[in-house]
């Protein structure tokens, strides 16, 4: 999307063709003419598009992960792997988003990090200064060659084009752990799955094939915990969004990691970010909708809202425990709670059908997952009337 | 547009004159919405949860081959010292193959999307691109 503002200066020699980046971070192309007749000539410059770019940190793959799904769905459209391209591509595209996912960056394939004795958690299997050269390419509307890391084979495989799109999102291990692909960020999310969580969904995983036994995945997670604590949950607090997946609290005991408590921490005080709130903004709510209006079954439905603060920051923390199993239970939610950034009412209940087949569908991790991405589509549409705001001011200036 | 009503729980379905969530229709009980897709008009294919191409059938097979081997592998590493940079990359390296499989899997069951799709719609001739008979 581009926007131009017209604006006359005086007369110039000859044909030119410039670029530079003067106060704003847009990309401006000045081009002018000498025109005889005329008393000065005019200067048009068009702002290139501006990507978003949001990161995601998460540990369970990439780019086919449903928090993704949900993100580029509620965008409009299905992601895809790019056509024509390798079959083995990690890249998701739809109309207006393409998500990246950080192994392509790695710098040592599965036979390197062998050699070196480094897992994929570690940053030295991972070439930063890539990343944070095509990111900052792509977001300034540059295509890029983007390696491939193929998890089949375990090999780096040719480059593929990206074009740079409305929204990028990279998703993966490390997105916020370089400091200057963080500021090129416009959001950050990251996923943080509890201990007992990520085993029982790894058991989910990994039972039905004939290679895992409860033991290997058990010592499948307990290998890469002191990379993972070390190098990835670090990212945590630079984070703009918290989900964090918690075994539920309404059924003592309970190790199926069936029912979830999800909670969802949002920083204050972010650009273009307004939190979710229940009730009254601010203030310390517990509510458990199901009662006499709405019958719900075991074990039921709970809700948590207050203010709190996270690694030294001012969050806003809206928390779901529990199942839904009807559709009015999930609208019943919807309608009580605010600042969804919705553009009509039953948006979020709507997208989560969608999708009703996903895994999470039924709880918290559906729900925020989808509310995020609704956030995000504020946030983009927000960031773009900024820009659009912006030469026609410094024209009337 | 839902009326603002529907709040009022009750355990019927919502009239929803929203077109898109007229083809929905929920379940008591702990089976997640039911979703029920208008079928439309024609023919509709009916498309397998495994997979469509040779090509990907192999490579479902050499991923859970790999898993068993590295578990293997991983299980023999660690036996001399558990907490030794052998130890964690042979693990780290089963989660990768793990999670490949997974993601396989989870594109032929939910997604309905073989990886080799738009490649054999190319070269429809290759050996990877023959359909797979059970």
């Amino acid at each position: 999307m581009a926007v131009s503002t017209i604006y006359s200066t005086q007369a110039l020699n000859s044909t030119h063709f410039l670029t530079s980046s003067p106060s704003s971070s847009s990309k401006q192309v000045f081009f002018y003419r000498r025109q005889t007749n005329r008393r000065f000539n005019t200067i048009i410059t068009c702002a290139a598009q501006q990507t978003v770019v949001i990161g995601l940190a998460a540990d369970s793959g990439c780019g086919k992960s449903t928090f993704m799904r949900r993100l580029t769905s509620v965008f409009g459209g299905a992601a895809e792997p790019p056509k024509g391209g390798n079959p083995d591509s990690n890249t998701l595209i739809s109309d207006m988003t393409t998500v990246i996912c950080l192994d392509d960056y790695h710098s040592l394939d599965r036979t390197g990090r062998k050699e070196k004795g480094v897992t994929a958690l570690d940053p030295r299997a991972n070439d930063f200064d890539l990343m944070y050269e095509q990111v900052k390419a792509l977001k300034s509307g540059i295509a890029v060659e983007k390696p491939i890391y193929n998890h089949v084979t375990g090999l780096l495989d040719a480059p593929e084009l990206i074009q740079p799109p409305k929204i990028l999102v990279i998703e993966g291990l490390h997105p916020m752990f370089d400091e200057r692909v963080r500021e090129l960020l416009d959001f950050s999310i990251y996923l943080d799955i509890s201990n007992e969580v990520k085993f029982a969904w790894k058991i989910q995983r990994d039972m039905a094939e004939r290679g895992h036994s409860l033991e290997s995945i058990k010592a499948s997670i307990e290998a890469r915990k002191p990379d993972f604590d070390a190098f990835i949950d670090p990212q945590k607090q630079y984070a703009d969004a918290v989900i964090e997946v918690l075994p539920t609290q309404l059924i003592p005991d309970d190790n199926e990691g069936k029912v979830l408590r999800v909670r969802l921490i949002m920083k204050e005080g972010v650009k273009y970010f307004s939190p979710v709130y229940l009730f009254d903004e601010g203030s310390t709510i517990s509510w458990i909708p199901c009662g006499r209006k709405l019958t719900c079954s075991y074990p039921g439905i709970k809700f948590n809202y207050q203010p709190d603060s996270y690694f030294d920051n001012e969050v806003s923390v809206v928390e779901m425990d529990g199942q839904f199993d009807r559709l009015d239970e999930l609208i019943y939610v919807e309608s009580h709670l605010s600042n969804l950034s919705t553009k009509f009412y039953g948006e979020v209940t709507q997208q989560m059908l969608k999708h009703a087949d996903f895994p999470g569908s039924n709880n918290g991790t559906g729900l925020f997952q989808t509310i995020v991405g609704l956030k995000i589509r504020d946030l983009y549409e927000q960031l773009i009337a900024n820009k659009a705001n912006a030469p026609t001011e410094a024209a009337k200036a | 547009m839902m009326s603002a009503t529907a709040s009022h729980g009750r355990a019927v379905m919502l009239p929803s004159p929203s077109g898109a969530l007229q083809h929905q229709q929920p379940s008591i009980g702990s089976d997640m919405f039911r979703l029920r897709r208008k079928e439309p008009r024609g023919l509709r294919l009916i498309v397998a949860a495994t997979a469509k191409y040779k090509g990907t059938k192999m490579r479902e097979e050499k991923l859970s081959e790999m898993i068993v081997e590295k578990v293997k592998e991983a299980t023999e590493v660690c036996e001399a010292d558990v907490r030794s940079e052998e130890c964690k990359v042979a693990w780290d390296e089963v989660e990768e193959v793990s999670q490949a499989r997974a993601d396989l899997r989870i594109k032929l069951k939910l997604l309905n999307q073989d990886p080799l799709e738009s490649f054999c719609q190319e070269n429809p001739e290759t050996d990877e691109c023959r359909i797979y008979e059970d």
